[in-house]
């Protein structure tokens, strides 16, 4: 095993599904070539071809749009797309074409399309290189979101995402790409989608987060010794609901860390599912610690990201309800 | 009408001296990124001639949108230095208020609209801005920039048939720099740009836009065009990309053979031969227009990178016309 990278790890994992199967395609804008603008891809081209690694026009809706197009009949495309600020294009052929698909013909047609983009602030990149979308895609029932933390764990949800048979929105922190590395085996393996990591484990408060928060909330906890269960939800739809009651019931308090806008974020549908399901377990209310409602600013990112002092902040106020 | 014959000795240099000066600009700002006083930039190095060549021929009343990459159009439009580094830094004084990423400039009063990252997302609004003109009535143009990269977005489509079908006076420029990062151009389209025009139904005219008497023949012609009311016109001004493509990129990936020092396709130098062989300039006054433009640029970022950052309130407002309580409800717990 070597210590890798989100991108060499993520890298790596397309080299073998490649290697593997004939159909894998991938797609997008200066993935060839140039290997990707965060390097994703890079020498793929030169092993696989230009028939099955496209530098596309510029385009996002018919980079996604042609990619559903071939996983309808036969292929394995991956997609790219270069930031996910740029997705927008695309979101009429990923919520009217390709999330309804497989429902709309009665199970005679699937989408097997991954659709990978690096997305979350922390690289200087100002409003259109920072945003967290989760929540749109989220919203759209017949995709799957999913989102890894660590290097390990790209790899695991990336085969698992391609093995799917669904489409699925594979959201790539941009600030984790090469912040972290860890152990990462050369031969494929799977981390089921739906399935949370539990990170911590401790019995004060439940701490929920994903992606590219995962790191701030794990190092929070352990600088200032909370005792407390950390959940990596890892998938985002559908969400590991079992892993978070359960340890809800444990703890009877929750802070739900993420990046992206606060109003109809990720923790609003957390907060619900838990106050359906556990209301008589909790003793405090659930803290959200979010960005705030506003587009990502290019100066005051470190105002925009949730950090230790406002993780904090709301452990002690659940814990001192 | 064409303006050459009209063109006079300073008008020249006068273009000569803008182009530059952007370039002067470009390689300070470049220098300002590599030691950390600028997060990043788009250079224009290569485009100055065509972007100044537009300059020259707009009228005030007329809307610009433009894109990233246009320094020597925003200098030739008479925006100061200043505040063009202003935005870059994202100071106090940034109208903006250190929003938007370097290159990203919005200045409604010199009638250049705004900026945005995704690539011709500003194309729609230039008709939507050229249907206002007409429909009160308005003296001016719209006139539109964008790379090739442009061209293939869906947003370039839906522009160009709507300012056809409702016969707007928008004219459409496409500075074709030969590269979409590092794709280039013969990938991006297998059609020649100019020639999408008549999908449209409107003309299209390639130009080179290296060279300063061919840019403002083919733009002038077009603009008159646009004037009359006859309806759009889409202009392809033939430039060359001569460096990266922004301060993340490394062109060595992708364009080993192609890479030179752009002296071939440098518009700066191909204009200042010119200038020579006409007797206009010698070669001191070369180098004194270029010594001075370097003293601008060093004085003008000494003094506007002193200026600090804005307060950080003010990352909480411009939502709205009015306040909501969700943005102070945040401002309140996270400062
Ligand atoms: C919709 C969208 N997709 C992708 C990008 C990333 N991107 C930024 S610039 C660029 C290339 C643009 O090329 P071109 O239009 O030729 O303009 P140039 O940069 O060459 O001046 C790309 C792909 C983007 N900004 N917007
Ligand atoms: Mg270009």
């Amino acid at each position: 095993m070597t210590l890798k990278t989100m991108v060499q790890s993520l890298n790596q994992t397309l080299d073998v599904l490649m290697a593997e199967n004939q159909n894998v395609i991938l797609l997008g804008e200066d993935i060839g070539k140039n290997g990707g603008v965060f390097r994703v891809t890079e020498g793929l081209q030169n092993k696989y071809g230009e028939g099955r690694v496209l530098d596309t026009p510029l385009n996002e809706l018919g980079i996604v749009g042609m990619g559903a197009g071939m996983a309808m009949y036969g292929l394995r495309p991956i997609v790219e797309i270069q930031f996910q600020d740029f997705i927008f294009p695309a979101f009429d052929q990923i919520v009217n074409q390709i999330a309804k698909i497989r429902y709309r013909t009665g199970n005679q047609f699937s989408v097997p399309l991954v659709i990978r983009t690096p997305y979350g602030g922390g690289v200087r990149g100002g409003l259109y290189h920072s945003q967290s979308g989760e929540s749109y895609f989220v919203h759209t029932s017949g995709l799957k979101v999913v989102t890894p933390s660590n290097p390990y764990d790209a790899k695991g949800l990336l085969v698992s995402s391609f093995e799917s048979g669904d489409p699925v929105i594979f959201l790539e922190p941009k600030r984790v790409y090469r912040s972290i590395k860890s152990e990462v085996p050369e031969e494929l393996y799977r981390i089921e989608i739906g399935k949370a990591a539990l990170l911590k484990e401790g019995s004060d408060v439940t701490v929920i987060t994903y992606g590219s928060m995962v790191s701030t909330v794990v190092d929070t906890i352990t600088k200032n010794r909370v005792n407390a269960d950390v959940i990596d939800l890892r998938t985002l739809l559908p969400m590991d609901i079992d892993a978070i009651i359960s340890s809800v019931k444990k703890t009877g308090r929750v802070v739900i860390v993420h990046e992206a806008p606060r109003t109809l974020g990720m923790g609003a549908e957390i907060s619900a599912l838990i106050s359906e399901r556990a209301m008589d377990y909790l003793l405090a209310p659930i803290i959200r610690v979010t960005g705030p409602d506003i587009p990502f600013p290019y100066i005051y990112e470190e105002l925009y990201l949730p950090d230790e002092r406002r993780i904090m902040d709301a452990i002690s106020k659940v814990k001192n309800y | 009408m064409s303006p050459i014959g009209s063109l006079s000795n300073d008008q020249i240099l006068s273009a000569y001296e803008n182009a530059v000066r952007s370039r002067t600009l470009d390689i300070k700002v470049v220098n300002a990124q590599r030691q950390g006083i600028i997060g990043f930039h788009v250079p224009s190095e290569g485009q100055e001639i065509l972007q100044t060549a537009i300059g020259m021929l707009l009228h005030k009343e007329d809307i610009i949108f433009g894109y990233y990459r246009d320094f020597s159009l925003l200098m030739k439009m008479g925006i100061p230095v200043s505040k063009i580094l202003d935005q870059m830094l994202g100071n106090q004084a940034d109208i903006e208020k250190g929003r938007q990423m370097p290159d990203h400039f919005s200045f409604k009063e010199y009638n250049f609209s705004t900026i945005q990252s995704p690539v011709g997302a500003h194309l729609p609004l230039a008709t939507g801005a050229a249907y206002a003109l007409k429909y009160r009535k308005e003296e001016g143009i719209v006139v539109a920039n964008f790379g090739d990269g442009a061209t293939s977005t869906s947003d370039f489509h839906a522009a160009m048939n709507f300012a056809a079908v409702f016969n707007l006076k928008v004219l459409f420029i496409c500075e074709n720099n030969g590269w979409a990062i590092s794709l280039p151009t013969k990938k991006q389209t297998v059609a020649d740009i100019y020639r999408k025009a008549d999908a449209y139904g409107m003309p299209g005219k390639r130009v080179d836009g290296n060279d300063l008497i061919s840019s403002l023949n083919g733009i002038s012609e077009a603009m008159d065009y646009v004037r009359s009311g006859k309806g759009p016109y889409l202009i392809e001004g033939v430039t060359y990309r001569m460096g990266a493509h922004s301060t993340s990129d490394d062109p060595k990936k992708y364009r080993v053979d192609e890479i030179t020092d752009g002296s071939d396709n440098d518009p700066i130098r191909r204009l200042e031969k010119l200038m020579l062989s006409m007797g206009m300039i010698n070669e001191a006054q070369i180098s004194e227009i270029k010594r001075r433009a370097r003293e601008e640029m060093d004085a003008v970022i000494e003094e506007r990178r002193k200026i600090p950052k804005p307060e950080p309130e003010s990352i909480f407002e411009d939502l709205y016309s009015e306040p909501a309580w969700i943005q102070e409800e945040e401002k309140r717990s996270i400062l």
